[in-house]
């Protein structure tokens, strides 16, 4: 296996794309009327009720062999439901109602924001399958709204975008706790939350650090657009993956950014692995038909109760089924997780005999075989299976149709292995390795909706939408770094706290300092909220007024901000004034001054400017802090110098 | 489609245009306007939709519409005919099986899709069917047999007599039961027809169908034909029954007797409720549950006798208040032979209509009262008005649901026109469609504020 931490992108011809999936702002679901409420239990319901899928025949009386793996799988569908947030159109008994006029809206003024040049000039909304429960209906409602647009990346370069879509979101997959299990339960309240999905052409990207940036990029559009819902889930990432001689794995549903860099790795280091097998495998001379679908019932051997055990020889394959595939998996393990998914059985009860080598992946793995087979047990199974030196056996236990089922497709995944990496969808797991969820669906399983009529978009319309887009991020970026020399980390924290607007309106309308417009918006708000305390836009905006009414200065803010937090019920006008009527009198200055003099040698200031000067800055400083900036600035340092120069200190006066 | 038609479904300046420049439906184009491109196959435009626009689908596999104008640039760079050809599987006959035909009519418990399109096919021939559902074949000998391919709105009483005529003809070829595919917005009113029609049925006839649609793969169709073949395959029954789903979850089925159902829901899949009484059972993995005692059993086929003698000329109307007579003069002037009219609670109508009542008590028109309630029973005696009514030669319907009481007098009007006979017929069950008793259960149109209504129905 590749060091996942020493890769060479460029060298493997690494290919990524990515499909953000994220909510749309709105007040209603997509195709019917109910709000957009999560439950804080995703286990919540007041009903619930359960389903079965299958595949609908194509247009050559065929099934699509994507759709087909997920029949196979079997599963019961179970739904929670609460009445508040879900009708009859999510339990799939009511035909849609008219898409939400909003989203719609919002999924044009995204193409815009993402520079499309085809715009959806009449919608159509299309179906496309998915078997898996996660929607009612059995497929999802979707449509494009523009296409052929462009992020920008460092160094001039442009990351396609090659669709905008808006959707409506699947229901939240529940109580997941056991992947062989055939029942699988969802709740309804998040099926039908507008979302939209936008796509980049995977050609475009190359490192996995440019991917992150993509992905950047897209979510600051979709939070400076305010389009985007904000909340814990309302971001989804879906990544495409593949090396030279590989082939498009999708990653699904990554949520959090930090993981991008390792999966990635872990995924090239996989693929690589894959290649390697292939290659190995040809040179092996093996061929498809040299897998034969037989398996041997070897239940007597074990003492497994109702369980039946069955065994597979898999000719010539000696050490492959134990190469590491990804860190502490091996490829034994990587199939095992299909036919756990496919068959129901759990892969610690799928066991292969490479795993018998000393210092064998599979035994560090996170699941290690239950299978306790030691010489004597292993002699046994090999006067029954006879297999030749070179060859490998798999055995499966459990019960007698499920267990065949999952040595069946241990057969047709190892026959696969001869074509070197399946186009598959896989899901994160939190160490940045993956396991197999689907087969990667056709495209060609979209067709239109015959329950919703196309929609026409006009020009004007588009027009408009277009008119809408502000500042694209990357702009704001150009413009705020070349007059303030922000970076790209100050930006985005002006987006991520929505203060983008207010900024521009306190340094452009209000000819407030970029510099103290940010520390105003975004420096102060999140140390008060670091104390656990929350400052209001509207304080803010107010304090920006004052300051450029020239009613407050700058370092008064946390002063204001105090006594707020202090006397909650006072006015804004009323903290500001009893800010300007603590008015230090000119003895109280003095004496402050003095205070602070005393710790120089006055003799040698009087003579040596250089220090003078210094001195006069910090003393100034400390003072004007000391009386809360009641005085300006000017008046003490002018006092400070007077006072030098006269010469004498007397002790300062203990106050009463 | 037709090779004059191309390109399909456009109209007006833009058909013009694109036969002008040689782009046809399944035409690989390149649009251009302004600095947009698209690239897609020209689909078909459907009907309904604005003229001025295209329709394409694109590399992902979605439709998008364009509008076309001056400054549109389209240009054909390939073309990408369909080819459709359906793989042929060979069904195999099992002697140990029973055999069930299916007639289709146009309810669709299977579709393929065309993805092209997005249009919905029937799967029909047995290979789709069997492709489509592929268990059904282990459980019956089923024939698929095509009678209509029509939307159920547009059936007629003729369609209805076809239908029968083609029950008996399997009936009497041996089949152990016969599976009616069907639309179901009006299944109920065949259903009750063919309760009629179909004397000493000896083997169950089953309607199915599925409502929500067969392309979904969430269709509650599959299951729906499954519980039918078994139900008419194997069960000791013979009644003309509806099959479709109890509940909202794939759970169970009920079998309602078709002359007591109705559709009660739009769009849910346990639209179909019996009323004035209680479903004849129920049926899901573990099997069949009657919960009535009544349920006929399968009988010799050589009692079965086909009486498909109607007489057409019957409408319905539906009384409300400030209705104006002429509407049902209209029907008498217009030569109609039967009334079946639906009245306010017991069954009354306006004192305005009385003259009209007169009318046809004078013509010797028949008028059946049935009550808008559709639960319950008719009473013309209680109130000074029933009496009335009852003066003029209103027939009390018993408890029949409209549909049942259309059907019937339909049929019963094809035997005889003698208005005693027809009362005296009409008021006399002959499949179920009145009951002389309604017990508590025949009532229970649950308000949604009583817990766990599923598990009540399913645990009858």
């Amino acid at each position: 296996m590749l060091d996942p931490n020493n890769l060479n992108f460029e060298k493997l011809g690494f290919q990524a794309g990515i499909e953000v999936h994220h909510q749309i702002k709105s007040k209603r679901k997509l195709f019917c009327h109910c709000p957009l409420i999560l439950e804080d239990d995703p286990e919540n319901m007041d009903y619930s009720f359960y389903r079965y899928f299958r595949p609908v025949l194509g247009e050559m009386g065929d099934f699509d062999p994507g759709m087909l793996v997920e029949f196979e799988k079997g599963y019961k569908v179970i739904y929670y439901a609460c009445e508040h947030n879900t009708c009859t159109y999510e339990m799939d008994e009511t035909p849609p109602f008219s898409p939400d006029p909003e989203a719609i809206m919002k999924g044009y003024i995204l193409a815009a924001y993402f520079n499309c040049t085809a715009f959806a000039e009449e919608l159509v909304v299309n179906r496309k399958q998915y078997l898996d429960g996660s929607i009612t209906t059995g497929f999802q409602r979707t449509f494009i709204s523009g296409r052929d647009g462009w992020v920008p990346l460092a160094n001039d370069r442009k990351v396609r975008i090659s669709n905008v879509y808006i959707e409506e979101d699947a229901a939240r997959r529940v109580n997941w706790t056991d992947t062989a299990s055939r029942t699988v339960y969802f709740n309804l309240d998040r099926l039908g939350f507008p979302l939209t999905e936008i796509i980049t052409d995977h050609l475009d990207i190359n490192t996995p650090e440019d991917l992150l940036e993509v992905a950047k990029q897209i979510g600051r559009v979709l939070r400076l657009s305010g389009i985007g819902r904000r909340g814990s889930g309302s971001a989804r990432q879906d990544v495409n993956i593949s090396i030279s001689g590989g082939d498009r794995v999708e990653i699904k549903g990554v949520q959090d950014l930090k993981l991008f860099d390792k999966f990635c790795r872990h995924e090239v280091v996989r693929q690589h692995a894959l290649i390697e097998i292939k290659d190995e495998m040809h040179k092996r001379g093996i061929k498809k038909e040299d897998f034969q679908h037989t398996y041997i019932d070897i239940s007597h051997l074990f003492e497994f109760g109702e369980k039946k055990v069955f065994a597979t020889v898999f000719p010539n394959m000696k050490g492959l089924f134990g190469v590491e595939v990804q860190p502490n998996k091996d490829f034994g393990l990587d199939i095992f997780d299909k036919s756990m998914l496919i068959s129901g059985i759990h892969r610690e009860n799928q066991f292969h005999s490479d795993e018998l080598e000393a210092n064998a992946v599979r035994k560090r793995s996170k699941y290690p075989s239950s299978f306790n087979i030691n010489d004597e047990k292993y002699q046994q199974i090999c006067s029954i299976l006879k297999p030749k030196s070179n060859d490998v056996f798999i055995i499966t236990a459990g019960p007698e149709r499920k267990a065949i089922h999952a040595l069946k497709k241990i057969v047709e995944r190892v026959k696969m292995a001869l074509d070197g990496v399946p186009q598959e969808t896989r899901r994160l797991l939190p160490d940045g390795n993956t396991e197999f969820l689907r087969v990667i669906h056709g495209k060609e399983r979209i067709y239109p909706d015959t329950d919703t009529p196309p929609i026409v978009i006009s020009l004007e319309k588009i027009n408009e939408y277009k008119k809408m887009v502000g500042k694209r991020p990357w702009e704001v970026f150009d413009d705020l770094n070349s007059k303030y020399n922000f970076t790209q980390n100050k930006v985005d924290l002006l987006i991520r706290d929505e203060q983008l607007k207010r900024f521009y309106s306190l340094t452009e309308n209000r000819g407030i300092n970029g510099h103290l417009a940010y520390r105003l918006l975004i420096n102060i708000p999140r140390e008060w909220r670091r104390k656990g305390l929350e400052v209001s836009n509207e304080l803010l905006e107010k304090i920006g007024n004052a300051i450029s009414e020239k009613i407050l200065i700058a370092q008064q803010i946390n002063n204001v901000l105090n006594k707020t937090a202090e006397n909650p019920e006072k006015s804004f006008e009323e903290i500001l004034d009893e800010i300007k009527s603590v008015k230090h009198s000119d003895e109280e200055i003095e004496e402050f001054i003095l205070s602070f003099l005393s710790k120089y040698n006055l003799e040698s200031l009087k003579i040596d400017e250089i220090n003078q000067k210094i001195a006069v800055t910090k003393i100034t400083g400390f003072v004007l802090e000391k009386s809360n900036y009641s005085r300006e600035g000017k008046y003490i340092a002018e006092k400070v110098i007077d006072l030098i120069k006269r010469g004498s200190i007397n002790e300062p006066k203990q106050r009463s | 489609m037709s090779q004059n038609n191309d390109p399909e479904g456009y109209r007006g300046e833009l058909r013009e245009r694109l036969i002008r420049e040689n782009i046809r439906t399944w035409s690989k184009v390149k649009v251009k306007k302004d600095n947009a491109t698209y690239e897609g196959l020209l689909l078909p435009r459907s009907v309904h939709t604005d003229d001025d626009y295209i329709t394409l689908k694109v590399d992902t596999g979605y439709n998008l519409g364009i509008l076309v104008n001056d400054a549109t640039i389209i240009e054909e760079i390939g073309y990408q005919k369909g080819n459709y050809k359906l793989p042929h599987i060979d069904v195999e006959f099992k002697e140990e099986l029973p055999n069930v035909t299916l007639l289709g009519t146009g309810g669709t418990v299977a579709s393929r899709l065309d993805y092209r399109t997005g249009a919905v096919i029937p799967a029909f021939t047995p290979e789709e069917l069997f492709s489509a559902v592929p268990e059904l074949s282990s459980i019956v000998n089923l024939t698929p047999k095509t009678l209509y391919e029509i939307l159920s709105e547009n059936f007629r009483p003729d369609y209805w007599v076809k239908t029968a005529e083609s029950i008996a003809k399997e009936i009497e070829s041996g089949a152990d039961g016969v599976i009616i595919g069907h639309g179901t917005d009006t299944m109920c009113v065949t259903g009750a027809a063919l309760a009629y029609f179909l004397r000493n049925l000896p083997v169950p006839v089953v309607l199915v169908g599925s409502q929500r649609s067969s392309d979904r793969p969430s269709s509650d169709g599959a299951r729906n034909i499954l519980y039918s073949a078994q139900l008419a395959g194997y069960e000791n029954f013979a009644e003309v029954v509806i099959n479709m789903h109890g509940g909202t979850s794939d759970s169970y089925n009920l079998i309602h007797r078709a002359t007591r159902c109705r559709k009660m829901h739009s769009s849910r899949r346990d639209t179909f409720r019996t009323l004035s009484d209680i479903p004849l059972g129920k049926i899901d993995d573990e099997g069949v549950t009657w919960f009535k005692k009544d349920v006929k059993p399968r009988t010799p086929v050589e009692d079965f006798q086909l009486d498909v003698k109607i007489d057409d000329r019957v409408g319905i109307l539906y009384f409300y208040p400030g209705q104006n007579p002429d509407m049902l003069d209209s029907m008498v002037d217009m030569g109609y032979h039967g009334v079946v009219f639906i009245g306010t609670g017991l069954g009354h109508v306006g004192t305005d209509v009385y003259p009209a009542l007169e009318r046809c008590q004078e013509e010797e028109i028949p008028v059946v009262m049935v009550v808008e309630p559709l639960t319950g029973f008719i009473q013309l005696r209680v109130y000074e008005t029933g009496r009335d009514m009852l003066a003029r030669g209103v027939i009390e319907g018993g408890n029949m649901l409209p549909s049942a009481a259309y059907t019937k007098l339909i049929w019963v009007l094809g035997h005889t026109r003698d208005i005693n006979e027809v009362e005296r017929l009409m008021q006399t069950p002959v499949a179920g469609e009145i009951t002389y008793r309604e017990t508590v259960r025949g009532f229970m149109h649950l308000q949604g504020i009583e817990h766990g209504i599923d598990e009540i129905l399913k645990n009858l």
